[in-house]
């Protein structure tokens, strides 16, 4: 019981900051209800998937500092192929866009691996290259998205206080974490994360499982990337705030940074907070040249409050 | 933890008070979203709401969300305000369809929206917007008639993907089609960032190819200066009417050059329209567009009008058209104080 607690202690910690923003929020604007609810749960969806591309690659060992850009060029695909196309063929359009997400973060991968160049730096490079495969795709705002494609994220689903948005990433991520981390390739994830060496000595294929690791992460930029579509209704080839958003919400939900341990619960949890931290801070009427400071340092103190009570816990 | 808890409630109440006591007044509360931050232009904007805001008397308080972000960022942010129950938004649009999802569920709650800056395509919006197709093609127009109809001339673009970027490419273009014999050599995108517009001309004028004229998509003082830095003779350059060119068009030895104009006070105009709108003053047509002027420092009309607005006290990023007549009542230190209601 205590060792489950102990395991679980970052994420429930996440998990009573998030309850007791819930509060103020109510406090603070007494007619936040089911509207409020909705918008941040739209709000939250770019980041969320943003944030578990990430949380997959650093699990890994790694990190990919083109999450942004992969979602830019997914969300410009998603624009280009849905514009004046029919019901059905937004299906084909949908599933074309997850092959390109997992495409980029395979060619990522495979260049990490191949080239032996550190992850960091072939990222920053792959960051510029789907930029300007985003603006060559579409060099302004533009496309469209097929209206019931867009109505998966807008309003309540089934009872009025749960949004259709949430259940889409629900849904989304539970569809590819789950069986990934039940796998044998998820086990061999965190593996290379932990200790690529020993991972290596035990039989597991570093290069592939890494190549595979930033194929998820593509998929996932892919699906937020189609999130972005789907919110604006066009497509934007410029990449937006996603970057470094993911990597605070993945410190601050409890993945290492280097690797081997995290899930992706206590990242969503951290988007959510951190959408939630903005949204009180516009309903306070705070100088939005101090938001960003605020955010930041919500963010510090989290983290080292969070390595305080890890460290007490093993020294006890 | 029970400690914890009380101290949190403490400041939750007290927050609670602080927000109670601002909606407890009679005036409106208007809310901002702006979706680039840092950007003189805009911040010229910004400060031209906060001071129109002040001045007109009827504004309570204003929320303000102004941060770098894209149009999902802008809906996010303007769902906030409607949250928040301002009695109006304000916005520069990220884009012109990208916010119509937020607008159009503003309009619904009943709150007018008004874009200033670039339009939008929502119905029910109000758009109080400078013509850019209009400011680019004024800019290139005068450009290409310097350079005799012929040339090399480095093209020196927005951010890409920008809505008011594209609306100045056409209209460059369409001046482009008057003058067949322009040749544009090189084309960049400054992001409209100083720093980054400087390395881009810097660069270029280190290749030693050939460059008749610039034209810049309002990153323009740092373009003459990077021609002085280098040494290589001042060629006709187009800019915007900020601050530091235009004191350039009337100090700088040997330089021709046109500012054309791009007022960051619509903003302010945006304030007034909002109010005039909640004060049951409907405007004849929800779009209203402002017509840019140019001013050259080789014709006498626009030397008197560049000597006019040498300001000093000005950052040289801001526009110097810092009123608009008739939509905006704040003067030159007030806007420069940058304060809105209750600051």
């Amino acid at each position: 019981m205590t060792r489950q607690f102990l395991r679980h202690g970052w994420t429930a910690g996440l998990l009573a900051i998030l309850a007791l923003l819930f509060v103020f929020t109510k406090i603070i604007q007494p007619d936040f209800g089911t509207s409020g609810l909705d918008s941040l749960s739209r709000a939250m969806l770019p980041f969320a998937f943003a944030t578990a591309a990430m949380a997959v690659v650093v699990i890994a060992g790694g990190i990919d500092l083109s999450v942004a850009s992969m979602m830019a060029v997914a969300g410009v695909t998603a624009a280009v192929l849905m514009d004046g196309a029919g019901d059905g063929m937004t299906a084909v359009a949908v599933v074309i866009v997850l092959l390109v997400g997992l495409t980029m973060g395979a060619i990522n991968g495979a260049l990490i691996v191949i080239t032996r160049v550190p992850d960091i730096v072939v990222t920053l490079a792959m960051l510029y290259v789907w930029e300007g495969v985003a603006l060559l795709i579409l060099n302004g705002p533009g496309g469209s998205a097929t209206p019931w494609l867009r109505e998966l994220i807008v309003g309540p689903f089934i009872v009025p206080w749960l949004p259709r948005s949430l259940v889409f990433l629900a849904v989304c991520l539970v569809a590819v974490w789950v069986p990934l981390k039940r796998s044998k390739l998820g086990l061999s994830i965190y593996a290379i994360g932990s200790n690529d060496l020993a991972a290596y000595r035990s039989g597991v294929s570093v290069g592939r499982t890494r190549i595979a690791a930033y194929a998820v992460c593509g998929l996932f930029a892919a699906i937020g990337g189609l999130t972005l579509t789907m919110s604006t209704g066009n497509g934007e080839p410029i990449p937006g705030p996603y970057l470094m958003a993911s990597v605070a919400a993945v410190v601050l939900g409890g993945v290492v940074l280097g690797g081997g341990k995290g899930a992706l619960l206590g990242p969503i949890i951290a988007v959510i907070i951190l959408r939630l931290v903005r949204m009180d801070l516009t309903l306070l009427s705070v100088d939005p040249n101090v938001t960003t400071i605020v955010e930041g340092t919500i963010m510090v103190v989290v983290v080292m409050f969070g390595g305080v009570l890890a460290y007490r816990g093993r020294h006890k | 933890m029970r400690k914890l808890l009380t101290q949190v409630a403490a400041v939750a109440l007290l927050a609670g008070g602080f927000v109670g006591s601002a909606m407890a007044a009679d005036g409106y509360t208007i809310g901002i979203s702006n979706t680039v931050q840092g950007n003189g232009w805009r911040e010229e904007m910004v400060c031209a709401m906060k001071a129109q805001a002040l001045v007109s008397g009827k504004v309570d308080s204003l929320n303000i969300a102004h941060r770098n972000t894209d149009a999902t960022g802008q809906l996010e942010d303007m769902r906030n305000l409607i949250q928040a129950g301002v009695d109006a938004i304000v916005l520069n649009p990220s884009n012109s369809d990208g916010v119509n999802a937020a607008i159009e569920e503003a309009i619904a709650a009943g709150i007018v929206v008004v874009a200033v800056d670039q339009a939008v395509s929502a119905e029910g919006a109000y758009v109080l917007s400078n013509n850019q197709e209009e400011y680019a093609y004024l800019g290139a127009k005068w450009l290409f008639e310097q350079l005799g109809g012929s040339g090399s001339v480095v093209y020196m673009r927005g951010a890409a993907g920008a809505g008011a970027d594209n609306d100045r490419d056409t209209g460059f273009k369409r001046a482009m089609e008057e003058y067949p014999d322009i040749k544009i050599v090189h084309e960049v995108f400054t992001g409209w960032q100083q720093d980054q517009g400087k390395q881009q001309i810097l660069d270029y004028l280190s290749t030693g190819l050939p460059v008749d004229g610039v034209w810049t998509s309002g990153i323009d003082n740092v373009i003459v200066d990077a021609f002085i830095e280098s040494d290589v003779p001042l060629v006709p350059i187009v800019g915007a009417d900020n601050a530091g060119f235009v004191g350039q068009l009337a100090t700088v030895e040997g330089f021709t050059g046109a500012a054309v104009t791009n007022p960051g006070s619509i903003g302010g105009a945006g304030v007034t329209l909002a109010l005039q709108i909640l004060d049951g003053k409907m405007p004849e047509s929800n779009t209203v567009l402002v017509d840019p002027s140019i001013w050259a420092n080789n014709d006498p009309e626009g030397k008197a009008l560049i000597a006019a607005a040498q300001n000093p006290n000005l950052d040289p990023e801001w526009p110097v058209s810092v009123q608009i007549p008739g939509w905006t009542d704040y003067s030159m230190d007030e806007i420069i104080a940058c304060k809105g209601p209750g600051e």
